[in-house]
């Protein structure tokens, strides 16, 4: 209780109940008018809403989704290089950390790189998964991350919560500067493309920022922001 | 601003739809009762039978099945909600009004489970015990005024009334009581325990209101010496002191409130709705499925129709449309079937605003206990309305013409004004210590 309520004895008026019931009775009209008259405005950012007219505060789910706060742990990822590669390197940091046991990873070579490994199958069961984020803590190659901002969409089997690499592998493409094939080259990467990777490159932050923390380019406020420009406000004028 | 001119176009011609329903119907009255005296039946059989067809069957039973969505549809409104909305028909949800087909398959499609030591006959017997009384209560209710209509050569004298009883709200009272013979039969056969506290907890409180209830009314009887609800809405078209109509809400405001106090106690709502009472024992019907249960639930909202009608009747001027009421008349003359039809649609249009309003008190207040329940009926309204019966019988006896009884209900209306609008400023609640986080998004 975050405050004493005063309880002292009701004065006569109250007593008579019924100018106190007719109070109430008022204040309920007028919320419903307000709410028949006036419909409900659909910004999904709940917090810009307009409440002076209808404060109906529902929001269609299906249909009208509000974005997940930064730093959300959704679906995983497997990051891609800008080659469309996984960054994974087969290391099995993630699936060693794991504490309910839901990533599976055979590791195999790649023919042009052979100092590397790159996974030939990388599952995540979802079901089994807690949603803890560790293993994008212990990945050490930033190849694993919660950032994609949805979460496990359902289904009617479990199979079909049973990620694969080619399901997991999507999203931007993220290049740091201690990127080995950014260092030697690789002979999947033409020359041009290399140079535009290593300008590009930004060096690895050790102190967890937004940029890091979410999907690139995805914001709370970016998206109310576009709903307005978009019109969907009450138009009152 | 697309819903608001929306919803204030249906705001103004949901009334003169309602007029021309009421056309319709006086029509449709006045052709059977054509045919069935050409048939050689006594006059008023076929109007009689088609008001019941048509008023009690359809226009109580319409209104009481949308009560049933308009009831989840205003609450949501009422609580910032949006409500059923999710059955679309062409891509419209139309305020959910197909939630009602839904509802009744539902009703008719459940399995009939029913306990194996009931008591059958009662069993079976209890949700139309519960029905037919509420539902006959309209028969005395008068929707329209009566008015001669020409069909061909033959000219019918038809009135939107199902029976005009000499009895009239006598025969309210002991139909009304009746209704409580359903939910008692139905917790008493079910042989469960919970269904029988419901059915007790119904008949005490049923019993206790019907006094009030019957005691609010005694004053209006009074004052418009009659006990059929036809004269008695005539008597309030007159005017006192040449500008006020002589409504019973002006007469007997105290009655009023009581009545309608009592008749949500007699509808088995909320705040009154000890009998159900779902958070604590579920109630009289717990051991019904389906349909059997969807009639008692039913009966509910019938009841709230046909107490909004006789509330709308004895204290809100009946088919007097009040407003413009002198000019209306002069335009389309007062034995014209037009003019029957805006008055029996004002009526209808009283009645769904008093089932509009039965609606929000009920979500305004929360279930009362049960000693506060007795406590409010018999050391509150129980005095009030004897009081009011004698106040009322000696205002009446010292002026005959009913301005003296006018002016002291003109004073209670003035006072319960002022009491409502003196809002004391102690129950204000004081703000919380750590009133800046309140204004942090997402605390």
């Amino acid at each position: 209780m975050p405050y004493r309520l005063d309880d002292t004895a009701a004065d006569l008026r109250e007593r008579l109940y019924f100018p106190e019931v007719i109070r109430g009775v008022g204040i309920l009209m007028k919320q419903f008018l307000r709410n028949f008259f006036f419909g409900r405005e659909k910004n999904p950012d709940m917090l810009a809403r307009d409440r002076s007219l209808s404060q109906n505060a529902t929001l269609q789910y299906p249909e009208e989704r509000v974005p997940y706060p930064p730093g959300y742990r959704g679906l995983h990822r497997l990051v891609p290089r800008e080659d469309g590669r996984p960054r994974c390197v087969a290391c099995y940091m993630c699936a060693t950390i794991c504490p309910a046991q839901c990533i599976y990873i055979e590791a195999g070579e790649l023919p042009d790189d052979p100092i590397e490994k790159y996974p030939t199958k990388f599952v995540i069961d979802e079901l089994r998964c807690v949603v803890c984020g560790f293993c994008v803590e212990a990945c050490p190659k930033d190849a694993i991350r919660m950032d994609s901002g949805e979460h496990a969409p359902p289904s009617y089997t479990r199979a079909a919560q049973i990620w694969d690499e080619k399901r997991l592998l999507r999203g931007p493409p993220v290049s740091y500067q201690y990127d080995p094939w950014l260092r030697r080259g690789a002979s999947s990467i033409p020359a041009e493309k290399l140079a535009e990777m290593k300008a590009n490159a930004k060096p690895f932050s050790t102190v967890a920022t937004d940029e890091y923390a979410q999907t690139p380019g995805f914001s709370v406020k970016n998206l109310a922001a576009e709903a307005k420009a978009r019109g969907e406000t009450l138009a009152r004028k | 601003m697309r819903r608001f001119l929306g919803m204030l176009l249906f705001a103004m011609f949901g009334p003169v739809a309602l007029v021309l329903l009421s056309y319709g119907l006086y029509w449709v009255v006045a052709l059977v009762e054509h045919f069935t005296s050409g048939h050689g039946l006594p006059p008023t059989y076929g109007a009689a039978i088609a008001n019941v067809l048509l008023l009690m069957a359809g226009v109580v039973m319409t209104t009481a099945a949308l009560l049933t969505v308009g009831e989840r549809k205003w609450s949501a409104m009422i609580q910032n909600r949006i409500g059923p909305n999710r059955i679309k028909v062409f891509g419209t949800s139309v305020g959910g009004i197909f939630f009602l087909i839904a509802d009744a398959l539902k009703m008719l499609t459940k399995e009939n489970i029913e306990p194996s030591q009931r008591s059958r006959l009662m069993y079976e017997l209890a949700p139309m015990a519960a029905f037919a009384p509420s539902f006959v209560l309209f028969a005395v209710v008068p929707v329209g005024p009566s008015v001669d209509i020409a069909v061909g050569t033959a000219v019918h004298k038809v009135a939107l009334q199902v029976a005009s009883i000499d009895a009239g709200l006598l025969f309210v009272f002991g139909a009304a009581s009746l209704a409580v013979y359903g939910t008692a039969l139905a917790g008493w056969s079910s042989n469960s325990k919970l269904a029988i506290l419901g059915g007790v907890r119904a008949s005490s409180q049923m019993i206790s209101y019907e006094v009030s209830l019957g005691l609010a009314l005694v004053g209006s009887m009074m004052a418009y010496q009659s006990l059929r609800l036809e004269e008695m809405v005539q008597a309030q078209g007159q005017l006192l002191w040449g500008f006020l109509p002589a409504l019973g809400v002006f007469l007997q405001p105290v009655g009023m409130l009581v009545f309608f106090a009592s008749s949500f106690a007699e509808t088995k709502r909320a705040p009154f709705d000890l009998p159900e009472g779902e958070s604590e024992i579920v109630g009289y019907f717990v051991e019904y499925p389906g349909m059997k249960f969807g009639m008692m639930f039913l009966a509910e909202f019938i009841e709230v129709v046909v107490l909004a009608g006789i509330t709308a009747a004895i204290f809100f001027g009946g088919w007097h449309p009040i407003l413009f009421e002198q000019t209306l008349k002069d335009t389309f003359g007062e034995a014209s079937v037009a003019w029957a039809a805006i008055c029996a649609g004002a009526f209808l249009c009283k009645v769904l605003l008093l089932c509009w309003l039965q609606l929000v008190i009920r979500w305004t207040l929360p279930r009362f206990r049960f000693d506060q329940v007795q406590k409010l009926c018999w050391k509150m309204m129980l005095p009030i309305a004897l009081g009011n019966v004698f106040v009322s019988g000696a205002l009446i006896l010292l002026d005959g013409s009913l301005h003296l009884l006018a002016a002291v209900g003109l004073v209670e209306l003035v006072a319960m004004v002022l009491l409502t609008a003196a809002a004391s400023k102690k129950g204000e609640v004081p703000a919380p210590a750590h009133a800046a986080a309140h204004a942090a998004p997402g605390h």
